[in-house]
């Protein structure tokens, strides 16, 4: 096959406007997203909630290292049937609705409108000016699978591989310029879009509201479960084997 | 040990003040001494200035040069207006010079607009301790814990003031609950056993001597956990000779044994006389 030579003036008007526009949208994004940030509040009694659990948990791993009493007497706190913390302690489920509240209204607001947007607008724009170019080619001899992810926009069946076309080529900036950014800005910079994917990706594990009620109900099931075992019981005789 | 801080060009200082921020010394002098010497260059810093600042509020205050505290705090002030860490360094600054209203103040403002603000709270405590009004200090921490539990530096503070006013068994608590989150430190079981010595009794002792044992394993050169556990098991010794139960007395025999022998052989080296001075403790023959 006949070797393709590429139009130096797509280097000039293609390959190098992609990388810059990229560029310059992660720095404009990292100082909106600055402007408007806001300062979560917490409130006391998540703080709370979140600290009980800890020392239940704690409670559940290390008390063996207490003497049984102790053990009982924190176990007795937490899970008593009238008296303990698990039990007395009601908390109304949170608003399982984000619409309710205002204030994540406006966050989700914001987070669309530094990430969502931006992308969709620039993605789409960059799609329409420079569809339909090859732009570069990579050094090495690539599969047919690589295709669709290297030569979106051009759909040319006997193409070589190992060339990339502008919308891929604007896909393999927003995702690689991340060295750079941290480079410019320092490290937590929110130009990242990458790191934005991946929250999406996890976004629907963190996004349920912790119900403290069904995790107290699970703690006190794990703790009342636990069964003491003293672990100091034969510390004398270790002791004494260790050094003899 | 000190510096020879005229010959350090200010990126030494730089790395030692922040390896000291890093790993939590104090060093209050050898911190002004530096300061006096890069005073002039702190815009070379860039945005490390600000937590330098905060290190030389500290070490400022802690040797009672009021005159820079404040000028950094003024400076701090500037860069960040409405601050509440900011804030909480005023109250740290009338504290030091014993305005406790002032300062008290100034705290309660900061709890306030944040209740979550646990530094706030807990600078509230060490006003009252500063006060010599420990009982009040243990109410307002005991309170500070029913919101926070999983403060271990809180729950240490409570086990000190406890055994200040003598609430032994109120202390070992907080011991046991220093355990809960760091089961690992030889230090809190010491600690723990200590507690339990003192409270006396046969069951406290042989509590002390199981924790005195954990130390032991955790941290063989713990030479207080070997001499605590020495005195544990002779005191030990006498209830049981006195009780008859000689299955017990003869572990603990043991044990007491083992607890001089290897204190003696970790002491061989040095020049104290060590197995002579705790045969002098030992009150069984």
């Amino acid at each position: 096959m006949a070797e393709l030579l590429l139009d130096p003036n797509i280097r000039l008007w293609v390959f190098l406007p992609i990388v810059i526009i990229t560029f310059l949208v992660g720095i404009v994004r990292h100082y909106v997203s600055l402007i408007l940030s806001s300062q979560k509040k917490i409130e006391i009694i998540q703080v709370q909630d979140s600290q009980v659990m800890i020392r239940s948990r704690l409670l559940r791993e290390n008390g063996k290292y207490l003497p049984r009493q102790s053990f009982a007497m924190r176990r007795h706190w937490f899970n008593n049937e009238e008296t303990g913390y698990f039990k007395v302690q009601k908390r109304a489920a949170t608003s399982q609705n984000p619409m309710t509240d205002p204030g994540m209204m406006t966050d989700m607001l914001k987070g669309n409108l530094t990430n969502v947007l931006p992308m969709i607008v620039i993605g789409g724009w960059i799609n329409w000016m420079f569809s339909g170019f090859l732009t570069t080619k990579v050094p090495f001899p690539l599969t047919l699978r690589f295709k669709p992810m290297l030569q979106r926009g051009v759909e040319l069946a006997y193409l070589d591989a190992s060339w990339v076309s502008s919308a891929s080529w604007y896909f393999l900036n927003v995702f690689g310029l991340r060295t750079i950014y941290a480079l410019v800005l320092g490290e937590n910079n929110a130009a990242d879009q990458s790191k934005i994917m991946q929250e999406q990706m996890s976004g629907a594990a963190m996004a349920m509201p912790p119900d403290p009620k069904a995790a107290f109900k699970a703690e006190w099931e794990a703790l009342e479960i636990t069964e003491h075992k003293w672990a100091l019981a034969n510390v004398e005789n270790e002791i004494t084997a260790m050094e003899s | 040990m000190s510096y020879n801080y005229e010959d350090m060009t200010v990126n030494e200082i730089k790395d030692l003040l922040r390896q000291w921020r890093e790993s939590n010394e104090r060093r209050s002098e050898d911190v002004m001494e530096f300061w006096m010497a890069i005073m002039e260059d702190l815009d070379k810093f860039g945005n490390e200035k600000y937590v330098l600042l905060e290190q030389v509020i500290y070490a400022a205050l802690d040797t009672h040069q009021y005159g820079i505290a404040s000028m950094c705090i003024v400076i701090l002030h500037e860069k960040f207006p409405g601050s509440m860490r900011i804030a909480r360094f005023r109250a740290m600054l009338c504290e030091a010079k014993e305005k406790y209203d002032e300062a008290l103040e100034i705290l309660e403002e900061i709890i306030k607009a944040d209740e979550t603000n646990s530094a706030a709270r807990k600078r509230r405590v060490a006003i009252l301790k500063a006060q010599g009004l420990i009982p009040e200090a243990i109410k307002e921490l005991v309170d500070y814990l029913k919101k926070f539990m999983s403060d271990v530096e809180a729950w240490q503070e409570l086990c000190t003031l406890y055994q200040q006013v003598g609430e032994y068994s109120r202390a070992a608590f907080c011991a046991e609950e220093l355990i809960l989150h760091q089961p690992h430190n030889h230090l809190i079981h010491q600690l723990l056993a200590d507690i339990r010595y003192t409270m006396g009794g046969v069951e406290n002792m042989e509590l002390a001597k199981s924790y005195y044992c954990q130390a032991l394993k955790l941290n063989p050169d713990n030479m207080r956990a070997l001499l605590g556990l020495f005195l544990v098991t002779n005191n030990l010794l006498n209830h049981y000779k006195s009780s008859g139960n000689s299955g017990k007395r003869k572990d603990v025999w043991r044990l007491c044994q083992w607890a001089q022998s290897s204190a003696a052989a970790s002491q061989r080296n040095s020049q104290v006389p060590l197995t002579q001075m705790m045969l002098n403790l030992a009150i069984t023959d």
